[in-house]
């Protein structure tokens, strides 16, 4: 199969580098990024302490990465997460997914420990393992100017900050100052081999079948995305537009996920967003940026999305973008996951108000923020309490206190309130990685029809929303916001896929790779925890006991009964058993009989 | 009156985030909105549930038309 490169193999601990070819049965039957990273994972990865030497961290781009296409400077990063015991990836758009490519490689994995801290140069053939002492202890933004300096602006990096050298277990991997991934504690897997940053140089052209045609395909996509209606208001606010349609949805993260809007909403919305507005950034061959920086309150330059906005915003009672802005640039630099250090204070905030803590810190406080950041990412104080995450300190702390630490599988719930949208509950309880929004964004379908309804078509839709999304663009891998956000057809992809490949899939063939793929995670859940099953795909007890006290769905809550029938016709439609592991069949019908053995 | 509340694109297209609208009969939602108006990849909701287009609206109705959005 055309249009794909190797892979990149580098053991810190020996300085081994090698490069492997990656077969046309790989390619077929796992695509690229996600794909072939539970493939690598569930071949060279089990039964490790996931901050150990034993295991691997991958970096792995897809067929469509690079090139010159739609929103195509994703890679995926993945490896066994130290924060959730199980499969754990994140995407991330950057150069570094360029280069890689340019480089020839579709694939890195990283394994073995640096005894020293250590940095990886890869400039085409050249790969060196480099003294990174230089740069240990440096914030992201400090390593990025550094290496910049070092290797120009048109290099790809990635990197780690304080939070992933400390070992902190939502800490993730940066690039460019603002482009984070790999949600489940990926940075701390790099700290853990004492990897503090990867650069890339790469010079080659990024293989395909048919250039002529990918470059007639590629400007017709960019043209169509920017004649898009929506085009013009998505430049302005970009995700942020998410923000008062959730607050009106009742969906809004508010105080730790008691609530589903906010009283000072208005001041902090998409609108709001654009008079603060001085700057707009973003990844790699995308024409629709979607990072908005604007002064934060000590006038630094800092990024916004919808994401940070509402996990540093309502969910924690703060009320200011400048100042969520301070917060999201702090925890940037410290390379901490906005999404979980968000759920991490609240879930800190209602301890104190409810008196399981003994130290004071009020819904909004800032400044007691500020210093808690600081804390988290060195894993000391009351941030060391949370330093795995909500789900350990709930068990630290007990007291009920589990019952509203926001999590699926440990990893902490992104900014969705689900009280009143089941499916969009269902949606996080049956992400492959936790609590992650990306796999199937179900909530917009949800509440377009009949929301409060449990129904057959609401899981059926779900597990078409993850084939496309978790399956297909995570593996692709490319940004999934032209298609939804400005309305991109999907039909493009296939063609993109046959312009660089050779081969024709049609839909169809993408959906059964990307059931292929969802089989295997969950199988690799299952072998590297024994004790996996059913219980571990249930929302906290918060959104089925606590209804909301204010808004338009006050009063609601998720039906327990309910969920638990939905949750069984997901199985059902998935082929796996009534506790949610693959039946055999199934696995046999995906070509994955050599799953079977491990996972009895 | 019937309340319209305009989201994302949808309320500059309508030149307005919320707009009164005095009905002298109930009328379908189709005829108090901007022509052209897109018609795909909407939410619409009157008085809460889902409805569509050819919805009848009515004065005290509320009626919210925002965009399908793919998450942060």
């Amino acid at each position: 199969m055309k249009g794909y490169g190797k892979l990149l193999r580098v053991n810190l601990s020996s300085g081994k580098v090698s490069k492997e070819g990656i077969s046309d049965t790989m390619k077929g039957d796992f695509l690229g990024g996600r794909g072939f990273a539970i493939k690598l994972l569930w071949d060279e990865v089990r039964h490790v302490d996931p901050l150990s030497e034993k295991n691997k961290i991958l970096f792995a781009t897809g067929p469509l990465t690079g090139q010159l296409l739609p929103s195509s400077g994703k890679m995926v990063i993945a490896s066994k997460s130290p924060l959730t015991g199980g499969y754990g990836d994140g995407n991330i758009g950057t150069m570094a997914s360029l280069h890689l490519r340019k480089a020839g490689y579709d694939v890195m994995v990283v394994e073995g420990k640096s005894q020293n801290p250590s940095y990886l140069l890869i400039e085409n053939e050249s790969v060196q393992i480099l003294d990174g002492s230089d740069l240990w202890g440096k914030n992201t933004f400090e390593a990025q100017d550094l290496l910049e300096k070092k290797y120009g602006k048109n290099s790809g990096i990635l990197l780690i900050g304080p939070a992933g050298e400390n070992g902190i277990r939502f800490s993730v991997v940066m690039s460019q100052k603002g482009r984070a991934g790999g949600r489940p504690g990926l940075g701390a897997v790099m700290g853990s081999k004492n990897l503090k940053a990867v650069v890339v140089k790469g010079t080659g052209s990024i293989p395909a079948a048919d250039e002529a045609k990918l470059k007639e395909l590629g400007r017709k996509g960019y043209d169509e995305i920017k004649r898009k209606e929506s085009y013009e208001f998505w430049m302005r606010q970009g995700t942020m537009q998410a923000f008062d349609w959730c607050n009106e949805n009742g969906c809004l993260p508010t105080y730790n996920f008691r609530e589903g809007a906010f009283e000072f909403s208005k001041e902090m919305d998409g609108f709001v967003l654009e008079k603060l507005h001085t700057d707009r950034k973003g990844c790699p061959m995308c024409n629709m940026q979607c990072g908005h920086v604007i002064k934060d309150s000590s006038d630094q330059r800092a990024e916004l999305d919808y994401e940070n906005v509402g996990m540093l915003g309502p969910n924690i009672g703060l009320r200011s973008l400048p100042e969520v802005a301070l917060l999201n640039r702090m925890a940037d630099e410290w390379g901490l996951d906005t999404i979980s250090l968000g759920s991490c204070i609240g879930f800190l905030m209602e301890c104190s108000e409810k008196g399981l803590i003994p130290e004071k810190i009020g819904w909004g406080d800032v400044e007691s923020v500020q210093k808690l950041i600081v804390d988290v990412g060195k894993g000391e104080g009351l941030g060391k309490l949370v330093s795995h995450g909500v789900r350990a300190a709930a068990e630290t702390l007990g007291n009920e206190s589990h019952r509203w630490a926001m999590h699926v599988k440990g990893l902490e719930i992104s900014a969705y309130n689900c009280h009143a949208c089941p499916g969009m509950a269902l949606s996080f309880g049956t992400s492959p990685i936790g609590a992650s929004h990306k796999d199937a964004w179900i909530i917009a379908w949800e509440i377009s029809t009949d929301r409060l309804s449990y129904d057959k078509e609401k899981v059926q839709k779900l597990i078409e929303f993850q084939r496309i999304r978790g399956g297909f663009f995570e593996s692709a891998t490319v940004c999934r916001f032209p298609w939804v956000e400005v309305n991109l057809g999907l039909d493009a992809y296939p063609e993109y896929l046959e312009a660089i490949t050779g081969s024709r899939m049609s839909w169809e063939d993408l959906y059964k790779i990307g059931d292929r793929i969802y089989h295997l995670i969950r199988a690799y859940w299952k072998r590297e925890n024994p004790q996996f099953g059913r219980g571990w795909d249930y929302p906290p007890d918060r959104w089925f006991e606590e209804p909301q006290t204010s808004g338009k769905v006050k009063g609601v809550k998720v039906d327990r009964e309910k969920y638990d029938r939905m949750l069984s016709w997901y199985y059902e439609l998935r082929g796996w058993d009534r506790n949610g592991i693959p039946l055999k069949e199934t696995l046999e019908d995906h070509g994955l009989e050599e799953v079977i053995r491990e996972i009895g | 009156m019937a309340d319209l509340k305009f989201f994302g694109h949808l309320a500059d297209i309508a030149g307005t985030r919320t707009k009164e609208v005095l009905l002298e009969k109930p009328t379908a939602l189709r005829g108090v909105l901007p022509s052209p108006f897109p018609e795909t990849n909407i939410i619409i909701l009157i008085n809460d549930k889902a409805g569509t287009f050819d919805s009848t609206i009515k004065n005290e109705d509320t009626v919210v038309l925002m965009p399908i959005l793919s998450g942060g």
